[in-house]
């Protein structure tokens, strides 16, 4: 299954300061090739010593990345990441003989294990992330229920395996090198072949262009390439030349690109948890939480047509129960009875399809199509008053995925759309227009506001916007922005209300994104469900 | 009891309708109105009535409404009624001055019963507002000699007392008395107490 479904359906989910930062770091790291290119064939000496500090580096970098992937692993359960953390993983566990057996380097431990073995753990490592990263390109995007620890000890096995089987044929090695430093025509192979996977891999993830993630291990292979051109080529083949080091300084930065984003992704979620936690206390903190101001404007919406129906059959009963009963008195109030029945099946409808509906579920989605199928169905309704909504701002596939309910969020937009819409259907004809405006911002958050240009919010309800039974308008519940309230910091994010200029009220609200990406099939799928 | 009015403010339309329905069955003139600012833009019929005032209304609450009619010096007893109640808000209400406060959906004859309280209430009022009205007239024939004279009268105080207090002799005392007497309609001492209580009590 070459990428799983659809490939024009999977969009480009890789916001734009993401793409800016990996422009700028691609950029910087051409330049420093092309100032080290006239040095690059200069040996250095007594660097031997290095090494072990380079390989300690490298060692740390790719093990660490690899624990964080395979945590991630545990989290989403995508098959890929499992490619992907393994290849750091084996990467990670073939430095160490390389090191080791780096001619020149450990000599006090009198441990010479031959003149092929180091070119020969190299050429595994070099060759095996690619191919790793080849099936994180490729792999299905399943969600799988492998466990991470048994893939891991089964890596650390194959690689062990690789280590000893390398050390026992060491004498039938094909001739890699000519001596400790400089290579055997043989290694031209190596480069040339590692160079084509990290392009086919490049190519491929360019391709489908399913995830943030699979961008920056674009980046990391770009480098890995830089890396290569330097070492095998700009260096001429020799170890320990200017060359030779400044490739190994690509290769330390490459391989940390995945471990600083992971942290700073980490990083953020953490800050957001802190920010939900806030935001959960502080509901707590208010006397009605928002389950209970919840169930009480619930309660009030349906005694209301309750209350007139027990009134209306009380009514009936005492026009009939007359001296002269009034037949036509009493029919008027039965029938008032039925649409109230009707009237508190409505309510008690929309309160299912707001709260049974999967609320509970969560998926990825791209918020730009529930922004649209949201004002889609409420332009049906402005229409009738003259009031016309536009959508500015990213449109769908452009702002990376959040992490919801898709149902929830649709009826927050519902919500604040449809108060704009009341808000300026009153106003003079040229005025009507709402604008709902998605844009992405810097932190990792998504940003949706809701303008009109109506009356605008009086300063006596500024501060109580948000608490239940408020309310300006005739027949309001007062719960609508309390429900979005409740909804919007659920998902991490917060809501709140300024002025237009030069009049009217704009609502926003903010959600984060979704960490890492790894999928959107199901983002899709979400939104189409709730489109329908 | 046509001569009896209720007032309904409730925005829910289907309320109103019900409850227009059941008090008109009961004999009463119903006159609803959608919001607060309706009922005070109506011209209201001088008769004794109640007011039923759904607690949340539009923008602003029942009871913050409640406040502004007693500010506006608007009397009519109010009937709260509500989808939601809480004690504080009851109490609130109750403290302000209504009849009751009833949770929707109420007992037909709990609402009746408290409609026809409130009325009571308005129509005791009205009598006593009537009655101080009828004595201010008769207050004003009263000249500025005698005004001054009513107060000392009525403390109980004999006409040579009076006339040793104001310089006067006991014989005008004596006449300004009689007039008093007369043009508040007292035939005792004791109906003359009870007036200048009134018209006291009432404030000037």
């Amino acid at each position: 299954m070459l990428g799983g479904e659809d490939q024009t359906e999977t969009s480009f989910r890789v916001t734009r300061p993401q793409l800016a930062v990996a422009g700028g770091l691609s950029l910087a790291l051409v330049a420093l090739f092309v100032a080290t290119m006239p040095f690059a064939r200069l040996p250095t000496h007594n660097t031997e010593i290095l090494v072990p500090a380079y390989a300690a580096a490298t060692f740390v970098l790719e093990a660490m990345t690899a624990a964080l992937l395979f945590a991630l692993y545990c989290a989403r359960r995508y098959l890929p990441l499992l490619f992907l953390a393994s290849g750091y993983l084996f990467g990670a566990l073939m430095l160490a003989p390389w090191a080791l057996t780096f001619p020149g380097v450990f000599t006090g431990f009198d441990m010479d294990a031959g003149l092929q073995v180091t070119a020969a753990f190299a050429l595994l490592r070099r060759l095996a992330f690619p191919l790793f990263v080849l099936a994180f390109a490729l792999a299905p995007r399943r969600e799988i229920t492998t466990n991470a620890s048994l893939v891991a000890i089964s890596v650390c096995v194959a690689a062990t395996v690789l280590i000893e089987a390398t050390l026992f044929f060491r004498d039938w090695l094909p001739p890699l090198m000519l001596d400790g430093r400089q290579v055997n025509l043989l290694w031209q192979v190596v480069p040339a072949l590692a160079m084509m996977l990290y392009a086919v891999d490049i190519a491929l993830l360019l391709w489908f262009r399913r995830s943030a993630l699979g961008m920056w291990v674009c980046i990391v292979l770009f480098s890995l390439g830089i890396e290569l051109l330097l070492i095998s080529y700009l260096g001429g083949g020799s170890r320990l030349s200017v060359g030779w080091w400044a490739g190994r300084l690509y290769g330390l930065v490459a391989m940390s690109i995945i471990l600083l984003v992971l942290v700073a992704q980490t990083t953020l979620v953490h800050v957001r948890l802190a920010r939900t936690v806030a935001a959960e206390l502080r509901s707590r903190e208010k006397r009605l939480t928002a389950m209970e101001a919840l169930s009480a404007s619930i309660a009030h919406e349906i005694n209301q047509p309750l209350a007139s129906m027990v009134t209306n059959a009380d009514a009936a009963l005492r026009w009939l129960s007359k001296a002269e009963p009034r037949i036509d008195k009493a029919e008027l109030a039965l029938r008032r009875i039925v649409e109230d029945g009707h009237r508190a099946n409505g309510v008690v409808r929309g309160i299912r399809t707001m709260f049974t509906k999967g609320t509970r579920e969560r998926a990825e989605l791209d918020l730009a199509g529930i922004v649209a199928a949201a004002a889609e169905e409420a332009a049906r309704d402005a229409r009738h008053y003259g009031v016309e909504i536009a959508i500015e701002g990213e449109g769908e596939g452009e702002v990376p995925p959040v992490i919801g309910n898709a149902v929830q969020l649709h009826h927050v937009l519902r919500n604040l759309i449809e108060n704009a819409v009341d808000a300026v259907r009153a106003g003079p004809l040229r005025a009507r227009r709402v604008t709902v405006r998605l844009s992405q911002e810097a932190h990792g958050e998504v940003h949706v506001c809701v303008a009109d240009t109506g009356p605008g919010i009086a300063a006596e309800v500024a501060e109580r916007l948000f608490d239940p039974f408020i309310t300006t308008k005739p027949g309001g519940m007062g719960m609508g922005l309390m429900f979005c309230r409740a909804v919007v910091e659920a998902h991490g994010g917060s809501i709140w209300a300024s002025a237009n200029a030069p009049q009217g009220a704009i609502f926003h609200f903010s959600l984060p994104v979704a960490i890492l990406s790894v999928t959107d099939a199901q983002a899709r799928s979400g939104v189409e469900e709730k489109a329908r | 009891m046509t001569d009896a009015v209720v007032y309904v403010v409730d925005d829910d339309r289907s309320v109103l309708a019900s409850l227009e329905s059941l008090l008109s069955c009961e004999g009463y003139q119903v006159l609803t109105y959608e919001s607060p600012k309706d009922f005070l833009a109506a011209r209201c019929p001088d008769l004794p009535g109640c007011l039923i005032l759904d607690v949340r209304l539009r923008g602003a609450s029942g009871l913050e409404f409640q406040r502004e009619l007693a500010r506006a010096g608007i009397a009519t007893p109010i009937v709260f009624i509500t989808g939601h109640g809480d004690v504080p808000m009851s109490v609130t209400a109750m403290k302000s001055g209504a009849v009751e406060f009833l949770l929707k959906p109420f007992r037909d004859q709990d609402l009746l019963d408290a409609v026809r309280e409130g009325i009571g209430r308005d129509r005791r009022r009205r009598a006593r507002d009537a009655e101080i009205a009828a004595l201010r007239v008769r207050q004003a024939a009263l000249t500025p000699r005698e005004r001054e004279l009513m107060p000392l009268v009525a403390s109980g105080l004999m006409n040579k007392q009076i006339a040793a207090q104001l310089q006067l002799s006991e014989a005008t005392v004596k006449v300004h008395r009689a007039q008093i007497m007369q043009k508040l309609q007292a035939r005792t001492i004791a109906d003359l107490v009870r007036i200048v209580d009134q018209l006291a009590g009432s404030g000037t």
